[in-house]
């Protein structure tokens, strides 16, 4: 018998959702008017799983409440569906410790992301499985299940760009890397040793997070505790696959649907592919989660009609359209690549174009809404235009008259704010436009890092923007782009970290705390967690108070800073190399600014008295043979070279006391 | 005539310096035929007419210089020590369906079964191997690189994965040495004097040309001060310019609903005007005779391509000598009674002597073997003379040396000494 089971986990979705959707879950997000969780449970079932675990930590009470009243709990079932719930299930690597632990599985289950949806037929690849199994006990230890589809596909982004490099027999994985941010592409050497003579590489497959595991997979998991996400342990399995023995092997599905809604983009995609019946026999009218009143009819181009819709005098469906119950729409509007929820009620002459607009929104008259998502209870004011990639999370009012510019969320909720912190606050006014947040405003900050996915639209221009930078590659030339490796993501953390310190008045102590644990988390190494920190910190004005501010701004802003946080600077700056590495870092950062050098001695001042840098480091940085003309000028500065001289008397002078 | 062919039949046959010292590589026997019929011959049978090139010159900056010189239009290099059986059209194909600067010819690498004379015990399997990137069709080369200058790992751009999402990277091929090149190329290499090696420069070259855009190199060149650097620049964009199409195969293709690729909606070949085609043998017989052992691997299967008699109607062998079905006899031999000969070429006016056995060895011409001799995986030079009652086995005999009589020799070169000295 088949006892495959199945890991629905959701505690690593990503920010966006945390942002916007901070009242509910993401596997109870409607897609298409249905809650995601159930996609996942239906596909699940249909491939003839008999038996699911649902791990969740976040919102796990809604979602249990949500699959009790489904038809999965329901005793005819043919999938049972048990939740397991936990406060401590962070990534995939705590839940599998945990299926170790309480020995869940004894033979082969199907590991699934909570937010997948798709109607791969997986047959095959349990069998090549079970044969590879067989054949070779104990070495091929997962078997993933990729989807061809080639760059520019509608269902990639990319942020899920993985390049996989395997033995073109046995389609074992060698190499596989997260690609989204590489420009080039690197393969050790040691892969192509494997005696085979042919080897593909491969950047048009989708990993559909769908893999067949053998229960070794939750030992591994349990010996290699560091372990976090599912990419950790592919990796490290093929890193130490010459120790351990373990391999992965692939499954690559040409036909089918597969994609894990990660993010707004992909939620958008995998929507109008639900409605354009990509994912048959999983459609909108099959009503396949069993609800009552969620039946629709099918008409021609792709129009969804639930029960109870009235349509006003005028009013046109054009195509890939689905409106859910009791949805109430005015005249002369114009709907086309829509998704509407149910209990809407929408005014005359709006146009709604590749729109997600969830349940109980009012829309008044003549709004027009382009490409984006609006969730449940949302007040649009007559005359408001939304643009591309917009969001309106729960309960927010907007208008009227306003046109919101591409990219804009408004929420009513902070995101900044700690997940655990009681959100009942902000839902008390409800009748404010919340905080409300521009993409390209915050970008200057955090980047992109903070809102992965909340472009909509990986559109193909910048693509192409790409590919003409790549152009330039063989000339050495690297663009600056927005290129995220670890050390940029931690200094992206380790701000956010300070400013929260600063909002929130958090002890140094702490910020130390904090500081350390995202540098094991990142893996950064000492040295860089000082030079970080110092860039962090030397940049902070500008961040706070725009990149235009005077040297004197500059240097009162930062001086209190400093100060304040010395203790954090002298736990990492202990050694004389450290103060080295501090002042070359501070040099850095200075050269790259060249309007504020005054600042710089007002920094070393500040540092001197702190007592971070001593004077045999400052001597020992100014005296150190420069190595650009630019640190060189910075060196011939007046206020500098004075600083110096006064080091150079005090230090004699304290000589002479002694 | 479309293509100018273009025989390369300069080598010096430097990896089997122990056959050619005194025998140009072009004329060491194959099948009692000089090495250079063959490519002549593959030639020839596509209906190449008139003269063909035969260069003996090894800088391909000469080279095209008098190519230049000799013919306006595309190229077919081939070097005369191929020996295949390739169906030519297949490369010659590519080169034009694609509109291709470069197309070639690859084999996968034949595993050489006999024992080499000379040669002390298994080669180490360990070789370097190339590593030849194709697209999915098989067709197209993406990526081109020695596993010697990988020692960093295999690198590749993102862009072109993109155009090119699924590569299949080979080892174990072998380049045949067979080119079709665009006439560009040839004005390029005439200003090139810096290439010294088709295989190991300017294909390597081409192939990396194929995926940087034109416009982009223009600008960053522009600024660089060297002289060197611009008159390179230069020159690279001679050749890419050179490669711009007319304006009327522009046209077609504007207008064409063929694509080369599946899966994104950009233009056909992405816009690029260089392209390197391979044609990559799946069956059939290519060897490039530069080693010892491809020669006597090529000796011992060339016969089977033949339909000519086995022995030559001039040779005469007695009747009481038995000569296998599996060997060829060159013309004025003499083959003396009891003397049985398998598996083994023999060339022209040689004798053979009573009582010799002969199998599995190539002897090539103006032989004389001795009675009673016998002669085992062995390569015999011309005009050599093994002694009576000689036992050679798994030997290499220089050309014009004598083996004393009763001799007894196991896996050795015997050469003259004033050729070692050569080396």
């Amino acid at each position: 018998m088949k006892s495959i089971t199945c890991y629905l986990f959701n505690s690593e979705f990503q920010t966006i959702y945390r942002v916007t959707f901070h009242f509910s879950h993401q596997a109870l997000l409607p897609l298409a008017n249905v809650s995601m969780i159930d996609y996942t449970l239906e596909f699940l079932t249909s491939t003839g799983v008999q038996e699911t675990f649902v791990f969740c930590c976040w919102m796990a009470s809604k979602i249990k409440e949500h699959l009790q009243k489904s038809k999965w709990c329901r005793p005819t079932s043919p999938n049972v569906v048990h939740v397991i719930t936990s406060d401590l299930y962070r990534s995939l690597g705590d839940v599998l410790r945990d299926v170790d632990t309480k020995a869940l599985v004894r033979s082969d289950f199907l590991l699934v992301y909570g937010d997948v949806v798709s109607n791969i037929d997986i047959s095959q690849a349990l069998q090549e499985h079970k044969q590879r199994r067989n054949m070779d006990k104990n070495v091929s230890v997962m078997t993933m299940i990729v989807k061809e589809s080639p760059p520019g596909h509608k269902t990639r982004c990319e942020d899920d760009d993985i390049i996989i490099a395997m033995d073109g027999k046995s389609k074992r994985i060698l190499h596989y890397q997260r690609a989204q941010a590489l420009k080039r592409l690197h393969f050790p050497m040691n892969i192509f040793h494997s005696g085979s003579d042919e080897f593909e590489i491969r950047f048009d497959l989708l990993d559909c997070h769908i893999s067949i595991c053998s229960p070794q997979v939750a030992e591994l998991f349990t010996d290699n505790f560091d372990y976090q996400t599912k990419n950790d342990f592919v990796r490290g399995l093929l890193v130490n696959e010459e120790i351990l023995g373990n391999q992965i092997h692939m499954h690559v599905t040409k036909d089918g649907y597969g994609a894990r809604v990660s993010n707004l983009l992909m939620y958008d995609t995998v929507s109008s592919d639900t409605i354009r019946r990509w994912v048959y026999p999983i459609t909108p009218e099959a009503n396949f989660a069993d609800q009552e009143g969620q039946s629709c009819t099918h008409s021609r181009h792709n129009v969804y009609r639930e029960t109870g819709v009235s349509l006003g005098h005028g009013s046109q469906m054009e195509e890939n359209v689905l409106i859910g119950r009791n949805t109430m729409i005015g005249a002369n509007c114009t709907i086309s690549n829509t998704v509407i929820g149910a209990n809407c009620v929408i005014g005359d002459n709006v146009t709604l174009d590749r729109a997600y607009i969830w349940n109980r929104v009012h829309i008044a008259d003549d709004v027009k809404v382009k490409q984006s998502v609006i969730c449940d209870n949302v007040e649009v004011k007559h005359r408001v235009v939304l643009n591309e990639q917009c969001v309106l999370a729960y309960n927010v009012v907007v208008g009227p008259d306003i046109t919101l510019p591409e990219g804009t969320v408004l929420s009513m909720h902070h995101p900044d704010e700690e997940d655990d912190e009681d959100d009942d606050e902000f839902l008390s006014d409800d009748n404010d436009v919340g905080y409300r947040k521009d993409k390209t405003k915050q970008k200057g900050i955090n980047g992109d890092t903070m809102f992965p996915g909340l472009v909509l639209n990986a559109d193909p221009e910048s693509d192409s923007e790409s590919e003409v930078s790549e152009g330039s590659h063989d000339l050495g030339s690297h663009p600056a782009s927005p290129e995220l490796d670890d050390v940029k993501v931690f200094q992206n953390e380790v701000h956010g970290t300070l400013q929260r310190g600063l909002d929130e008045n958090i002890s140094c102590d702490n910020l130390v705390l904090e500081i350390n644990s995202l540098k094991y988390a990142y893996n950064i190494s000492l040295k860089e967690v000082m030079q970080i920190l110092i860039r962090v910190v030397l940049e902070f004005p500008f961040h706070q108070q725009g990149a235009q501010i005077s040297t004197a701004q500059y240097s009162s802003h930062l001086l209190p800073l400093l100060k304040k946080w010395a203790p954090v600077f002298k736990n990492y700056v202990k050694r004389p190399q450290d103060q080295l590495d501090c002042l070359a870092s501070m040099e850095g950062v200075f050269l790259e600014r060249e309007t504020h050098w005054a600042a710089l001695v007002k920094v070393l001042m500040s540092m001197y008295q702190l007592e971070i840098l001593e004077e045999e480091g400052i001597m020992h940085w100014f005296n150190q043979g420069s190595t650009t003309d630019k640190s060189q000028q910075l060196r011939r500065n007046q206020g500098l070279l004075k600083f110096i001289q006064w080091l150079q008397e005090a230090e004699e002078s304290s000589e002479g006391d002694e | 005539m479309e293509l100018q062919a273009v025989l390369m039949a300069a080598g010096g046959g430097s990896r089997m310096m122990d056959l050619t010292y005194n025998t140009p590589k072009p004329l060491l026997p194959v099948g009692n035929r000089p090495l250079i019929w063959y490519p002549l011959n593959l030639l020839e049978r596509v209906g190449f007419e008139g003269k063909h090139s035969v260069i003996s010159e090894n800088k391909p900056s000469k080279v095209s210089l008098k190519v230049k010189m000799i013919s306006t239009t595309d190229i077919l290099v081939v070097s005369c020590d191929l020996i295949t059986d390739v169906a030519l059209h297949e490369v010659v194909d590519l080169f034009r369906a694609h509109n291709a600067t470069l197309s070639m010819l690859m084999s996968k690498v034949h595993e050489f079964t006999e024992t080499v004379p000379g040669q002390k015990g298994k080669k180490k399997a360990g070789e370097q191997r190339d590593f030849v990137g194709v697209d999915v069709t098989g067709k197209r080369l993406l990526f081109m690189a020695n596993e010697a200058d990988l020692e960093e790992g295999l690198v590749l751009r993102k862009s072109i994965m993109r155009k090119h999402p699924r590569m299949l990277i080979k080892t174990g091929l072998l380049d045949a040495h067979l080119y079709c090149l665009k006439r560009s190329v040839v004005d390029f290499l005439v200003h090139n004097k810096s290439v010294t090696s088709i295989r190991g420069e300017l294909v390597p070259y081409l192939v990396r040309k194929q995926f940087s855009k034109s416009l982009n190199s223009k600008n960053a060149t522009e600024d660089t001060e060297k002289n060197q650097k611009q008159q390179d620049a230069h020159h690279n964009l001679e050749l890419l310019s050179t490669s711009k199409e007319e304006a009327l195969l522009q046209l077609a293709r504007e207008r064409s609903c063929w694509n080369d690729h599946r899966g994104d909606m950009s233009e056909a070949y992405h816009g690029g005007k260089l392209r390197c085609y391979v044609h990559i043998m799946e069956e059939g017989m290519c060897y490039r005779v530069n080693t010892l052992a491809a020669y006597i691997e090529a000796n011992r299967v060339v016969p089977k391509l033949f339909e000519d008699p086995p022995i030559h109607p001039t040779a005469v062998v007695s009747e009481r000598s038995l000569v296998g079905s599996d060997s060829i006899i060159g013309p004025i031999c003499q083959i003396s009674e009891k003397t049985s000969i398998k598996r083994s070429n023999v060339g022209t006016s040689s004798t053979i002597k009573e009582k010799v056995k002969i199998t599995n060895s190539i002897i090539m011409n103006g032989v004389t073997i001795e009675e009673g001799c016998n002669i085992q995986g062995s390569v015999i030079c011309n005009n050599a003379v093994i002694g009576r009652g000689a036992d050679m086995k798994y030997c290499l005999v220089g050309s014009g040396q004598r083996i004393e009589p009763e001799a007894e020799r196991t896996n050795e070169v015997i050469v003259g000494s004033d050729q070692l000295m050569e080396i």
